[in-house]
This record gives structure tokens, sequence and C-alpha cells, in this order.
């Protein structure tokens, strides 16, 4: 703790001398997010935020960037009295490093600039949802928050040679994405099926990084982008890992002569290429995008020990080799009442993989500004999947979020919402359908 | 005698010419000309948003413009805006830098009339200013120092507004006000020009304001620091540095 506070008072130092010599600006926002299920009133998340940026440069040759977040998350964890001796376990808080870049204009070439340092890429043209951007893990630890990704160490050189722009990036080591937590945990995973007369006692799992090093851990990726017809046009490629865990060995083992069982799981993360191509423009009226992206991903087989059970070891795929695309279409349209329109098809949610694990969602969204944009409603927005077309009315989930956003003073903003779940079958959302919550939000920045 | 007499009546003939009122297709493009003189700006400016009640809100930003048809907007504040740009590029090419996204985003025309970051300017209307391109002009009147034009949407240009009407000083071809109709030819916005004064060689307005009739809102934009043919490169008005947060 004294460390982290002394961190922060030697960087203020820092920039608050700098700042009288250079062109620097601290700016930021606090923010507040509640959320609580409908049914029993039971709240589900309590964040706070204080979130720094630091940003300047001495001279037009380079800029440099940070975005540090002190967050308190959760909930009290008490179990006895000597967890209250503990602010850590009473108000559990920690400080997030979101991104730290230096970026270096004309850097050896008049055309080329280059970003050093913990960053955000972000590729493709649709909105929130971009099968082609696989730089950066996601952050899927609010699963609405679709899209949300989290920093990475790399080197991002970007050289422009007329109308085209080519982008490369090496990302020397892996960094894992972020699940769903509390009630959410179960939301991208496929539950476990068992045998009949067999029960899950208690399951355990290993997570299997890949090595830290040059041959293991490294990524990288090219993107070549140009406008042709009034169109932006890109093609990219990516050699890394998938940053979502895949299961690739379980040993069940009995512990009763009653079917009881326990289950302990290995998880790693298989390698993969993606080729990607994404578009945008308009047409007529209409603001037009759409990208895809073909996975070839490395074939994992998946090893069930059932020794314990005098039934050996048996061997599956759990991931094939097999290409599989996955592709995102959109388009937005502002109505004359200013009634603002945007809707997305996408084949393939960020954890689907494999050509039979890929599901078809729409995404939708009707938003009105009123009050010289001071109030937003959003009175229907959310998405739709479904898993199997041939039974849709049994495989199908549903997520409603209605919002209104209300911004009374320059920096102020306030929202109120909610998440309305149903669905049927196994999928995403289907799985959060007791979850119906209604969330308040505050941020104020400066 | 004979050639003094040839000298005056050229003198007369040119005289006439000279005094003939300009066609109203002239004096538009006169107006884009004074405007967009300069070879190229770089203007620091304060916009003041003021509702019906009086409320006030405020943002700053810089504004670079090469001739008529390149501009980049970048905002300063407030804080939740800082860093919002806009770039207007020829051939009707606009786009949008969100900070928060990470991405530039191209405009799509129909998000070209919307209100530019709550401003009662659209998108449209930050573009650089280029009436003789888009609109058809007539002369309404002539009154003591000012044309009065009337513009019409070109044939297959498309614009929210059904007419405009502009009002242009004769002694320098400055528009000092504009309304702005819409498609039921009803009075939408009022856009004026103040303080307009000679910075070195060019005429410029140090204060305007855009007022939506309809919203009772207003935004007036005053000039805090203003740099004329500074000689800046093309490089500004592009994508790469449209997403250059400074």
């Amino acid at each position: 703790m004294k460390k982290i506070i002394l961190f922060i008072g030697i960087l203020l130092a820092i920039f608050s001398n700098s700042y009288a010599q250079a062109d620097f600006s601290i700016n930021g926002y606090m923010k507040t997010d509640n959320r609580m299920l409908t049914d029993n009133n039971s709240f589900t998340w309590n964040e706070n935020q204080l979130e720094l940026k630091f940003e300047g440069s001495y001279s037009g040759n380079y800029h440099l960037y940070s975005e540090v977040r002190l967050r308190g998350f959760g909930f009290p964890e008490i179990s006895q009295t000597a967890d209250l001796q503990g602010k850590d376990k009473i108000y559990k808080w920690k400080l997030e490093f979101r991104e730290a870049y230096l970026d270096l204009y004309q850097f050896g070439l008049q055309d080329l600039d280059v970003r050093i340092g913990r960053q955000i890429i972000t590729w493709g043209t649709a909105d929130k949802l971009n099968p082609t951007s696989n730089i950066c893990p996601e952050d899927l630890e609010d699963v609405f928050n679709f899209g949300k990704q989290a920093g990475v160490n790399s080197v991002l050189a970007t050289y422009y040679w007329k109308d085209f722009t080519f982008s490369g990036v090496y990302v020397p080591t892996f960094t894992p994405a972020v699940l769903p937590s509390g009630i959410y945990a179960s939301a991208l995973s496929a539950p476990m099926e068992f045998p009949e007369g067999m029960t899950l006692n208690n399951s355990t799992d290993k997570i299997i990084l890949p090595e830290q090093k040059f041959t293991e851990s490294s990524q990288a990726a090219f993107k070549l982008g140009t406008n042709l017809f009034d169109y932006d046009l890109s093609v990219s490629y990516y050699y890394g890992r998938d940053d979502l865990p895949l299961l690739n060995k379980v040993i069940i083992t009995p512990v009763d002569t009653l079917g009881n069982v326990d289950v302990a799981a290995e998880m790693i993360y298989p390698k993969m290429q993606v080729i990607g191509a994404d578009f945008a423009g308009s047409l007529l009226d209409v603001g037009i995008w759409g990208e895809a992206a073909l996975t070839i991903p490395e074939k994992i087989m998946l090893s069930t020990d059932l020794t314990a059970l005098g039934m050996g070891i048996q061997e599956s795929i759990a991931l094939d080799n097999e290409p599989y695309i996955k592709y995102v279409f959109g388009c937005d349209y502002t109505f004359t009442n200013g009634i603002y329109l945007n809707t997305q098809y996408l084949h393939g949610f960020v954890h689907e993989r494999g050509n039979d694990d890929l599901n078809d969602y729409l995404t939708f969204r009707f938003e009105k500004k009123f009050f010289n944009d001071e109030l937003k409603i959003v009175p229907i927005g959310g998405a739709v999947s479904v898993t199997d077309w041939d039974d849709y009315e049994n495989n199908y989930g549903l997520v409603i979020n209605p919002e209104l956003s209300f911004l009374p003073y320059d920096n102020i903003e306030m929202i109120l919402g909610a998440f309305i779940l149903d669905g049927k079958g196994s999928n995403m959302f289907s799985s959060l359908k007791d979850n119906d919550e209604v969330y308040f939000k505050a941020k104020v920045s400066f | 005698m004979k050639k003094m007499a040839i000298t005056i009546t050229m003198l007369l003939i040119f005289g006439s010419i000279y005094a003939q009122i300009p066609t109203a297709e002239d004096i538009l493009i006169n107006a884009d000309a004074v405007v967009n003189a300069p070879q190229d700006q770089e203007i620091s400016l304060k916009m003041t948003l003021t509702d019906k009640g009086g409320n006030e809100k405020v943002r700053e930003m810089r504004m670079y413009q090469k001739g008529d048809e390149m501009r980049l907007v970048r905002f300063l504040s407030p804080a939740d805006q800082k860093g919002v740009s806009f770039l207007s590029l020829p051939d009707d090419v606009q786009y949008l830098y969100l900070p928060a996204f990470h991405k530039v985003r191209r405009i799509a025309s129909h998000i070209k009339n919307d209100n530019f970051a709550g401003t009662d300017f659209s998108y449209d209307d930050m573009s650089a200013s280029k009436y003789a391109e888009e609109y058809d002009a007539t002369l309404l009147e002539k009154t003591d120092d000012l044309y009065i034009l009337e513009l019409i949407p070109k044939q297959g240009v498309e614009k929210s507004y059904s007419k405009l009407k502009m009002w242009v000083r004769q002694d320098n071809f400055y528009p000092v006000k504009v309304e702005f109709y819409d498609n039921n030819s009803i009075l939408w916005k009022l856009f004026e020009s103040r303080n307009i004064k000679k910075h070195g060689e060019y005429w410029v307005a140090s204060e305007a304001e855009m007022t939506d009739l309809k919203k009772e809102h207003s935004t007036k934009m005053i000039t805090e620091k203003i740099e004329l043919n500074k000689g800046l490169a093309d490089d500004i008005f592009t994508k790469r540095n449209l997403k250059r947060v400074k």
C-alpha cells in the first residue's frame, strides 16, 4: 500500500513539475456503478472508480499517454473477526494500469509513427463486436459490456503511404482474457454433462498459461487499410493465441459408490491465426459496416481420464483445426424525427469456437436525445440469439436493455437502466435469465 | 481633343460596368472567397451554448483550416469531450474520432445534419464554407450596404435546409447573417457574424452565433486566437493526425 501511494506521489510530482515546462494535462473521471437483481433485491455490482489520464509532449515529435484506474469493486468478504481487522476484506480495491504508452511521430521515416508500451489496439469497423480485433485480450468481467478489451505491452508501427495505411504489431507476452465473475461466471461456459447416474461432487481446474518466451507467447499482427469508392477497407492477419481457455484434460475420480465424482480439469490457450477483412461506408443515407474473420485454430485434443472408473483414457477433439468464419454486418440510421437506430447481425460471439459452435446474434438499439442532448432515452435496446434455427422456440436467448441517460451539467452523466433476460436452451442469455437487474451509474469527468 | 473624348467615353463605359450589380452567383462566390481567403487558418475558439432558460455551457476548441475544403476541429474542453475531433475533407468526406472508442469513424450522410457535440451547428455546418458549390443563388434585394440572397440547394445536393437567406456586405462581400429554413420553409436557424475586422489583409469575424429558433438554443463562438497563413501542412488534415490527442 505504501509503495502504491509513494508511486502515485512520485508520478504526480513528476507531472506537476513537468507541467510548467511542457504541454501536459491530467484528466480523468470518477464513476460509480451499482446493480440490483429485481426478483430478490440483491445487489450484484458495487463499483467505484477514479481514473486518471496523464498525457502530454515536450515537442511535436512524441506524445505520452497513461491511464491509471483506482477501483473499488465488490462487497465485504467477512467470515470471521480477523477479517474485520483488514480493510482489504471490508472494502476491496486495486490499482489498474489500463494504458501507458509513448507515441513517436515520424520515427526515422516521415510517414512512420510508432507507439510503444501498454496499449489497447482495436481493429475492425463494427460497433464493439469485432471478430478481427484479436491483439488485446477481452475484458469480460462485465459480461454486458461487449467489446471491452484490456491493454497489452506491445509495439505498434503505422506507415502511411498515399491513401494506404500499413500497421504492424508485435506483442511479446501473452495476457489472458478476464472472465465474468459473480453471478455472471457461468455466462460463457457450457454446463458440464455427465453420463447417467454420475453426479458432480467437486470440481477443480488448472490453467496452463503459455511460457512467456518468444516462441510461445509472442503475437504478431498486420493490417493494410485504404479507401476505395468512398468505402474504408482493410485486410488484416493475426498470429497468436486465443485469449479464452480451452479444456484439454479432464480427470474424473469417483468419491463414493453412489455415482458422485470429482472432476479435475486442465485448460490451455490454443494457438490460432486469423485473417480478417472489414469495410465501412454509406449506402444511400444509411451507414453500413461489416467485418469477417477467418480463424485457423490449432488442433487440440481433449483427454478424459476415466482410469479410476476402470474405463481408461478417452481421447476426443476439443478443437478441430478446421477454419471457421465469424462475421458481423451492421447499419445505423438517424430518422428525420431524430431517432437513431443501430443494429448488427453477428455470427459467432467472442467465446464461440469452431463451425458447429457459432451462433447467430442480432443486436439493436433505438435512441433519441432530448433537451439539447441533456437527456437520452433508449426505449429499446438489446440482443437476441438463436442457437438452433430448426427449433428456435426452445433455443433462443434475449436481453433487453432500456436505458435513460441524463447529463444535467457538462462533465456529469447519470444513467438508469435495466437488463431483462429470457431464453430457452443452452446459450449465454438463457443461462442468465434469472438475473434481471436494474442499474444506476453516475460519472463526473474532470 | 478627340483623344480626350474617347478617354471620357471609355471611362463612362467602364464606370458603368463597375457600378453594375454583380450577379447573385458572383456575390456568393465572393462571399465564400472572403471567408476562405487565407491560405490556412488556426483558430482557438470558445463556444458558449445557451439554452432557453439562460443556462450556459462552455466548450473550447481548436480549428485548423486549409483552403476552402479541409478543416479539422478538436475539442479541448469540457473534460468529457476532450479529444473529440472532426475532420472535413473534399468531396463531402467527414471523419469523427472519439477517444473513448480508440477509433476513427467515417460520418455517414444521415448523421451530417445532426448537431455536432451538443452545439447548434450540424456536422455539415462545421465543414468548411462553400455555399457557391452547393447552392443556387438569387438576388432578392440590394440595400444601402448589403446584398440579400436566397440560396436553394443545387439539384442532387442533399441538405436538411430547404433554403437559406444570406445577407452579404457590399463593401467586402463578408456574409453577416444567414437564415436557415427547414423542409417546410419555416425559419429554423439563424447565423450571425459579428466584429468583422481586418486581420492583416483578410477580413475576419471574431464572433459568430448560431441560434436554433425551434429549440431556443444558441451557440456563440468567440475567436480567442487566430493565426493566418502559418503554412499548415496537408498532414494535419488526415486520419493519421485526427487521432493524435493534443
